[in-house]
């Protein structure tokens, strides 16, 4: 029974991968548990963790798009572990290319060997296709805060083309209660991807959301990707400060430092072969 | 196919029946008793060979289809339906896919059972019901360069089919075959990264039944 055996041999293989291989579509949003919720994971395990710098500083790495960048990820990640004295790296969103659930696993399991927690913020090619249910998924909600050494950090969608605009993303009275909320924090700090000054920002709501910010007296500065380089200024002439941050095409990242009521350091990195 | 045909049809021609030839019945059994040729089985062009139910490979949690047989049977070209729940993908989708495949050697593993070792081609699919589905107007020109709802990939497999026959003696296989295949994205992301990528990591694997009717 020879053909029953080499029969038999090729399902028992099959079923054995099959596990992992077996793909309903490239837009799924199905995940191991593990990989789930994963936003909610990092920043129980951040409250744990003591702070790395000293006195009231809180120190974290600021980066733009991964988007297909899985090379420059792996070089990106070996530069920040000999980093000393990080709280936390933060991805400013375009974590995915395609917003297909293969990107956002190839890019968590580069990030995961980082030596401290990171986090996100939802960028727009994360919203592409199904990447919205994938995203919330695999990270959790699109709008979220948390208080972190004294500093409250507020991260939120700004992506409206990605709703047809309409004036519905960002959600401005979420982000005006936010920023309302100052309970057991010195200072305020905003990221999304999306900066108001893009095109890809909805229009409708770059005045309303420019002026809540401007209403914010603790705000340090609002900090975005997306534009893959680094910008800095004030654009709206109000005293509000927007900074923006490289792809990880650029082998560059941010190192920000923030103590006090407002003040600030920014520190470039440049990494790779290139370094 | 074609040589059977022609025998068959220069046997059934008889000056005085012109149109038998047309209505293949008994006679044809009896032809390929006496040659071991397969039974002649004229159908028409359009009515497909077989029906295919597959799972993975991107194109559905459950998709089912149709197919035909060209070139002496190792080219086919199948037509399927996929679908995929919204609970494992966020919404439900469904997914429409042609695929083409080449199985170029056939193999004898006993009286009842064959064996295709290579399936080779390609698919190309749809997919309607994203999230996101990008609505006219909502981006510039090549704001995205890719499709987010059009796929194509190429396919690798192989083929184990059961040998079964009509009470005719028409050949009826069915046919269980697996496939390795990936798609143009996922092609894109390897190429490019390709110290960070393998090949394991863009490939997917799809399960599937073919039985012919």
């Amino acid at each position: 029974m020879n053909s029953w055996y080499s029969c038999g041999c090729v399902l028992a293989l099959t079923s054995l991968v099959s596990c992992s291989l077996v793909e309903y579509s490239p837009n799924q949003t199905h995940l191991p548990a593990t990989e789930r919720g994963l936003t909610t994971q990092t920043l129980a395990h951040l409250q744990q963790m003591p702070r790395a710098a000293a006195g009231d500083t809180v120190r974290f790495v600021f980066v733009g798009d991964t988007q297909r960048f899985y090379d420059e990820t792996e070089q990106f990640v070996a530069s920040v572990n000999r980093q000393r004295a990080i709280d936390f790296v933060f991805v400013g969103g375009d974590i995915s290319d395609f917003g297909l659930l293969r990107e956002f696993r190839w890019v968590h399991q580069r990030l995961q060997q980082l030596r401290v927690p990171y986090l996100t913020v939802v960028g727009n090619h994360d919203l592409v296709g199904n990447g919205r249910a994938i995203y919330q998924s695999i990270y959790g909600p699109l709008n979220y805060s948390f208080r972190y050494g004294g500093t409250k950090f507020i991260c939120l969608d700004t992506n409206g083309r990605e709703y047809g605009f309409g004036a519905q993303v960002p959600d401005v009275p979420w982000l005006r209660q936010q920023l309302q909320d100052t309970a057991g924090s010195q200072r305020t700090v905003v990221l999304s991807h999306v900066p108001p000054t893009d095109e890809d920002f909805d229009p409708a709501l770059v005045p309303p959301y420019t002026a809540t910010l401007r209403g914010c007296s603790r705000l340090v500065f609002h900090l975005s990707g997306h534009v893959h380089r680094y910008t800095a200024g004030q654009p709206f002439h109000d005293g509000v400060t927007y900074l923006t941050t490289y792809s990880l095409a650029k082998h560059r990242y941010h190192i920000i430092s923030l103590w006090g009521q407002r003040q600030f350091r920014l520190e470039t990195v440049t990494y790779g072969p290139e370094a | 196919m074609a040589p059977q045909f022609l025998l068959a049809a220069a046997l059934a021609c008889s000056p005085t029946a012109p149109d038998t030839a047309a209505r293949p019945a008994t006679p044809d059994s009896l032809i390929t008793r006496s040659t071991g040729l397969e039974p002649l089985d004229k159908k028409p062009w359009y009515r497909p060979r077989h029906i295919v139910l597959q799972t993975g490979g991107g194109i559905g949690m459950v998709a089912a289809g149709v197919g035909y047989s060209l070139g002496k049977d190792k080219n086919e070209l199948d037509i399927l339906l996929g679908y995929v729940p919204t609970k494992y993908a966020g919404s439900s989708l469904s997914i429409v896919t042609a695929k083409y495949t080449y199985s170029p050697f056939v193999l004898p593993l006993g009286e009842r059972w064959q064996i295709r070792p290579l399936t080779v081609g390609g698919y190309l699919s749809y997919t309607h019901g994203t999230v996101n589905d990008e609505e006219k107007g909502q981006y510039a020109k090549g704001y995205y360069w890719f499709s987010t709802d059009t796929r194509v990939g190429p396919v690798l497999g192989s083929r184990l089919a059961y040998r079964r026959r009509t009470p005719a003696g028409q050949p009826r296989n069915v046919a269980f075959y697996y496939e390795l295949s990936s798609n143009d994205l996922y092609i894109l992301s390897y190429v490019q990264n390709r110290k960070a990528l393998s090949v394991g990591d863009i490939l997917t694997l799809s399960l599937g039944l073919k039985a012919d009717f």
